[in-house]
């Protein structure tokens, strides 16, 4: 039954349209990390983890809202981590511009498992990012980007 | 709030949540079995209470049976998605007699300013006040951390955003939030009007505090340093005066704008020592450490590397009895969250050969040490085993 309604939850989330302007937030698992990579093909790409209750995650987002208006071919995800509400979320993606973005919420526990699966280095700080390169090789970046770099990613 | 249903033990078997592995891993209730974080307080009858946060609900339960079987919980406080369940978050509990403090934070509005409230019982534990804020000011508090002195008072510190707040929009705009505390000279009740320790502090991790046998208390926590270094300070802190000078841990080199969502850990012995653990990226080192100082702070130890470098090391907490010291940590192979077990009988001069406590596949709490004055135990929560308290050793 809990499943039934985890999932039924997912799909509702996966659809929502909240107030005027919708937002498509999609679950992650730390076992989806895989196909997250997939989509990559062979071109660069940028995921960024990001909480809604980390102060310098909320600071940097309409940076990264900003960056995506300056480089709408840039591929980008973002997965926001913290255990909040659906409508918190959306919050913030909307005050940040980023409501048409590729969103993901996590949907499983956020500990030693998801991070280590993601990257070893990683111990749960937040934001990071992990960037794709053309060769697929993989770059973690601890705390607020350099979106300068990061354009640079894409160019 | 509710009642606690007769204190009939033995309803919370935690047998029954063995094999969760097999179960989708969003644990959805507000139980034990779905806790992210569950705090413990050994009375000297050995009587456990345990209070834990799950599904937005904060709940207190109690064994006669080292955890074995829970009486049913009571439920507190409701706070849905707004209660504060990030990783360094966790309730506080204190217990005396039948006097119960418990304490947690949860987000108020939609700028995720904090509140702190405390909850209180004079039956212990059959019913409950309603929650309230535990100061006035309306900024944001978060990261309450509580003891009960040797004296009876209540300890309480968090972190408290109404300077940096203040400085917004100023030329001198201040990062993170400040190391506020306040003490209770009855039971929780009221709590004296709070005072701030440090200005600058990380916002994201929860601060460590112990009492001193020989008076007085200690505060660890994240401070911030000039040019941004998040490195780790403790403090001296007594009721009649204000609290004592920033005493910086270790030149670490942590200038960074991230949430570790890592606070440190400390202990002080008989003698005084400060014992403290703490994780770190800093430039200088990365992992988790420990250090000692024998001048309440004013110098400390080369860190000493806790597990090995490049494993995934986490969540070090201390405990002191006498000279005797216990320090667990948590290491991460990829596949086994393992808690493993330093002990010291002089005082940190000398340790024995590391051990390993308890293993588990799956989420799990950190690893936390409490005693009853006979005994000293490993308090853990794990998501496939259940609530586990683990004799480590007896008090010297």
């Amino acid at each position: 039954m809990k499943r039934f309604i985890a999932a039924l939850l997912m799909t509702l989330l996966s659809l929502s349209v909240l107030g005027n302007e919708s937002v498509s937030l999609k679950p992650f698992k730390k076992d989806d990390w895989g196909n997250i990579l997939a989509q990559a093909q062979g071109k660069p790409m940028a995921i960024h983890f990001w909480g809604v209750t980390c102060a310098p995650c909320s600071k940097e987002m309409p940076q990264w809202g900003k960056f995506m208006k300056q480089h709408p071919q840039a591929h980008i995800i973002f997965i926001q981590v913290d255990n909040v509400s659906p409508e918190m979320m959306r919050t913030m993606l909307i005050k940040a511009n980023l409501a048409a973005a590729d969103n993901y919420f996590l949907a499983s526990d956020y500990d030693e498992y998801l991070w280590y699966r993601i990257n070893p280095q990683w111990h749960g700080e937040t934001p990071i990012t992990i960037t794709l390169n053309e060769s697929g090789k993989q770059s973690l970046i601890q705390g607020p980007i350099n979106f300068k770099n990061l354009s640079k990613l894409f160019q | 709030m509710g009642g606690m249903a007769n204190q009939a033990f033995a309803q919370m078997d935690h047998s029954a949540h063995m094999g969760m592995m097999d179960k989708p891993n969003t644990c959805q209730g507000s139980g034990l079995e779905c806790a992210n974080a569950a705090t413990p307080f050994l009375t000297p009858d050995g009587r456990l209470y345990l209070a834990w946060t799950a599904g937005g609900v904060v709940s207190i339960a109690q064994s006669i049976d080292l955890g074995r079987t829970f009486s049913n919980p009571v439920q507190v406080a409701e706070h849905g998605k707004s209660l504060d369940a990030g990783g360094d978050a966790r309730p506080q509990l204190v217990v005396n007699g039948q006097h119960i403090v418990l304490t947690y934070a949860f987000f108020k509005d939609k700028n995720w300013n904090a509140q702190i409230n405390k909850v209180l019982s004079d039956d212990g534990g059959n019913t409950f006040s309603a929650p309230v804020s535990i100061v006035a000011d309306t900024s944001s508090q978060r990261f309450p951390s509580m003891l009960q002195t040797p004296d009876g008072k209540i300890f309480l510190s968090w972190i408290d955003k109404r300077i940096v707040n203040a400085s917004k929009g100023t030329d001198h705009e201040l990062l993170g939030g400040s190391i506020a505390y306040s003490f209770s000279n009855d039971g929780g009740v009221h709590f004296n009007p709070e005072k701030i320790a440090n200005q600058s502090s990380c916002e994201c991790c929860r601060i460590a505090s112990a009492t001193d046998p020989r008076g007085g208390l200690a505060i660890a926590y994240r401070a911030i340093f000039p040019g941004g270094i998040r490195d780790h300070a403790t403090q001296y802190v007594s009721e009649a005066e204000s609290s004592g000078p920033v005493r910086r841990i270790s030149d670490d080199g942590w200038k960074t704008d991230v949430c570790p969502h890592q606070g440190p850990s400390i202990a002080i012995s008989s003698l005084g020592t400060f014992h403290v653990a703490w994780f770190t990226l800093g430039s200088k080192r990365q992992g988790v450490f420990y250090a000692k100082s024998h001048n309440q702070g004013a110098s400390y130890s080369s860190p000493i590397r806790i597990g090995l470098e490049g494993q995934a090391i986490s969540r070090p907490y201390l405990f002191a009895s006498g000279q005797h010291i216990w320090l667990v940590w948590k290491q991460f192979d990829g596949h086994m969250s393992t808690i493993y077990l330093r002990e010291s009988l002089d005082d940190g001069r000398t340790w024995l050969k590391d051990r390993q406590l308890s293993q588990t596949m799956g989420y799990s709490d950190h690893p936390l040490i409490i005693g009853d004055g006979q005994f000293i135990y490993l308090s853990w929560l794990t998501r496939a085993e259940g609530y586990q308290l683990i004799k480590i050793g007896a008090v010297p």
